[in-house]
């Protein structure tokens, strides 16, 4: 499995990347939406995107409503990661197209108990 | 925002912060018991939220709690040393998140900004403070505060 | 502020005794951090007065606080997930395809702890039944302390990041201040009330029974008798769904083990549908023979060991029983 983690502080796209690394995931990094889009664009296949909100260039909803809009991509599980954490912009964020919404903080286990709702945790990891 | 944020709520985004992203667990961090110490050098992150109601969250300590936070969320070796860029990445993610989940509690929908991180924070006129949390996260000072833009 | 020597390994045998969590050295700050609070609230200026006060009193209660502060207790909505999709896709097709009428359902979730699994029970149900969906849950648990949470049916924003799908959180749940606060449709589905699964069981029949992660902590001959217990309370045609690495195989022999998904759930045989090594019903509830004390426990905790024999002489469904808070085996905190 393969991830794209998208997120303009490197801080949080290395605590991204690292838990989802221990569940076996092999992980590409964007800092912001529109690096994310290129990587798609120039042909890198991933099964999961962990996109935060609010970055500069593109944010994280702009980016969903993007990759929402090419069929190309439609395979790709959208999980928002983000501290936008209103009822009202989890809604936004679904309604765009995300699959799945984390908000930080949160713990190793979250990203994991989110993976295996979304089907993405690898059978061995299963206990 | 000082009807709308209240002071029990700032420390529990505070505490779940640090027990989730710093800490890995919650009781590291407790309210700051007497006097603050005052900074040698001060550091201090912030962002701000935009819309019907404007303020700022921020976070401020000094430089070598900094680089003890800075540490922890990136998983690092207690002597490693702490390049500034991490500084600053890690301890704005810290004021960004805390930001985020004070925004949230605002009845009206804001947006937020970047990160910023400086040794002072700049003074906005016309601006009140609304809530000063003073925190003790393993014997050292880590303040939030929450502004309110008029 | 520090810790003394003493205070700390009291405390940290008292939580090692209780719930088989292992305060190691270094761990003191945490210690003094989360009992602070308490100390202070009982007029101690700090942890090591508090502790010599509670070294001195021996009150139960003291050490339940103690232990509960220092055992965090992390739940998951649909944890594990499989046992709520072969809701979906088995148990309830099944409930469906063998009654005419499929008339109000009914649940019991066991060791619910803070609420989150008959809460997710309640979320899968109302989706998969459909509209005037008529089911309810009765879920039980030994700490009055996590169901005074589940009841309240408010959570921290951390607790609901724990695999709660994203649509349901925004269909059930409702921001209040930083915590989010679970809809009343689902809550009025729940009667939370305390059991202590070695008393007999809260009034059946039950069509499902959740009881999951809780045989792990128990003896062989206690996991055979709480099953027998849950087998009596089972609807013929009803499902028991136990945790991941737990089986009704090697234990007691009236299941019959159906394999769904990555998991499995398991059936009722009818009594004397298979010869049973269990005891005569009369003696069912608790008393295993040959066991007196019957196994409470695990070794780890001797000092909560109690012979279960005590309540066990009446063969009718008594109303629930209070007993005091951490008398017994915590279920809460080891999930």
């Amino acid at each position: 499995m393969r991830a794209l983690v998208i997120d303009d502080s490197r801080t949080m796209r290395r605590i991204v990347s690292a838990a989802l690394e221990e569940l076996g995931f092999t992980t590409l990094q964007a800092g912001d939406g529109q690096q994310a889009l290129d990587l798609l664009e120039s042909g890198e296949e991933v099964d999961l995107a962990c996109i935060d909100w609010n970055m500069p260039v593109m944010d994280g909803l702009t980016f969903v409503t993007r990759v929402r809009a090419n069929s190309a991509w439609r395979d790709i599980t959208l999980m928002m990661v983000t501290t936008e954490s209103e009822h009202g912009q989890i809604v936004r964020a679904l309604a765009a197209g995300a699959h799945e919404y984390l908000i930080k903080p949160f713990t190793p286990d979250a990203i994991r108990d989110k993976l295996d709702l979304l089907g993405l945790i690898p059978a061995e990891e299963h206990v | 925002m000082t009807a709308a944020v209240e002071h029990d709520q700032v420390y529990a985004i505070a505490e779940e912060v640090f027990s989730a992203m710093i800490d890995g667990e919650p009781g590291y961090l407790r309210p700051w018991d007497g006097e603050l110490p005052v900074a040698a050098e001060p550091l201090v992150a912030w962002v701000d939220v935009h819309g019907e109601l404007a303020g700022r969250a921020a976070v401020t300590t000094d430089l070598e709690t900094a680089h003890e936070l800075t540490r922890a969320l990136l998983g690092m070796g207690a002597d490693e040393p702490v390049g500034p860029e991490d500084l600053n990445d890690a301890f704005g993610e810290v004021a960004n998140v805390v930001g985020g989940n004070v925004k949230a509690l605002l009845p009206t929908q804001g947006s937020l900004s970047l990160p910023v991180v400086a040794t002072v924070l700049p003074e906005v006129p016309g601006t009140s403070l609304t809530h000063e949390l003073r925190l003790d996260w393993r014997g050292r000072s880590i303040v939030v505060v929450v502004w309110l833009f008029q | 502020m520090s810790l003394t020597q003493d205070t700390f390994a009291f405390v940290a045998d008292v939580v090692r005794r209780r719930s088989a969590i292992q305060l190691e050295t270094g761990k003191e700050y945490l210690v003094e951090s989360r009992l602070l609070p308490i100390a202070r609230d009982a007029g101690h200026p700090g942890v090591d007065a508090y502790i010599r006060e509670v070294r001195a009193a021996q009150r139960e209660a003291d050490l339940t606080q103690i232990v509960d502060a220092l055992t965090t207790n992390e739940t998951s909505w649909f944890r594990d997930n499989t046992p709520f999709s072969a809701l979906r896709t088995h148990i309830v097709p099944a409930l469906r395809a063998e009654r005419p009428v499929l008339d109000t359902l009914r649940v019991w979730s066991a060791a619910c702890s803070t609420g989150q699994e008959p809460y997710s029970l309640a979320m899968t149900l109302s989706d998969v039944l459909g509209p005037g969906a008529r089911f309810d849950i009765t879920a039980t648990d030994l700490s009055e302390r996590v169901l005074a949470q589940a009841r309240s049916g408010r959570y921290s924003q951390l607790e609901v990041n724990r695999g709660l799908p994203a649509p349901m959180m925004v269909r059930y749940f409702t921001r209040n201040g930083h915590d989010w606060q679970i809809a009343e449709e689902l809550r009025r589905t729940i009667t939370f009330q305390q059991h202590n699964l070695l008393d007999l069981p809260p009034h059946g029949p039950f069509d499902i029974v959740f009881l999951r992660n809780v045989l792990i902590y128990f003896d062989l001959e206690t996991k055979r008798s709480i099953l027998s217990r849950v087998h009596r309370v089972l609807r013929p045609g009803g499902f028991l769904v136990l945790g991941a690495a737990e089986t009704t195989i090697g234990v007691d022999h009236d299941w019959e083990r159906v394999p769904v998904d990555r998991g499995s759930v398991y059936r009722p045989v009818q009594a004397g549908a298979v010869p049973s090594p269990r005891p005569a019903p009369s003696t069912l509830a608790g008393v295993v023979p040959g066991t007196t004390p019957a196994p409470f426990a695990p070794a780890t905790r001797p000092g909560l060991a109690r012979p279960v024999t005590a309540s066990t002489t009446t063969t009718t469904f008594p109303p629930t029983r209070t007993r005091p808070t951490g008398s017994a085996f915590e279920q809460g905190v080891t999930r």
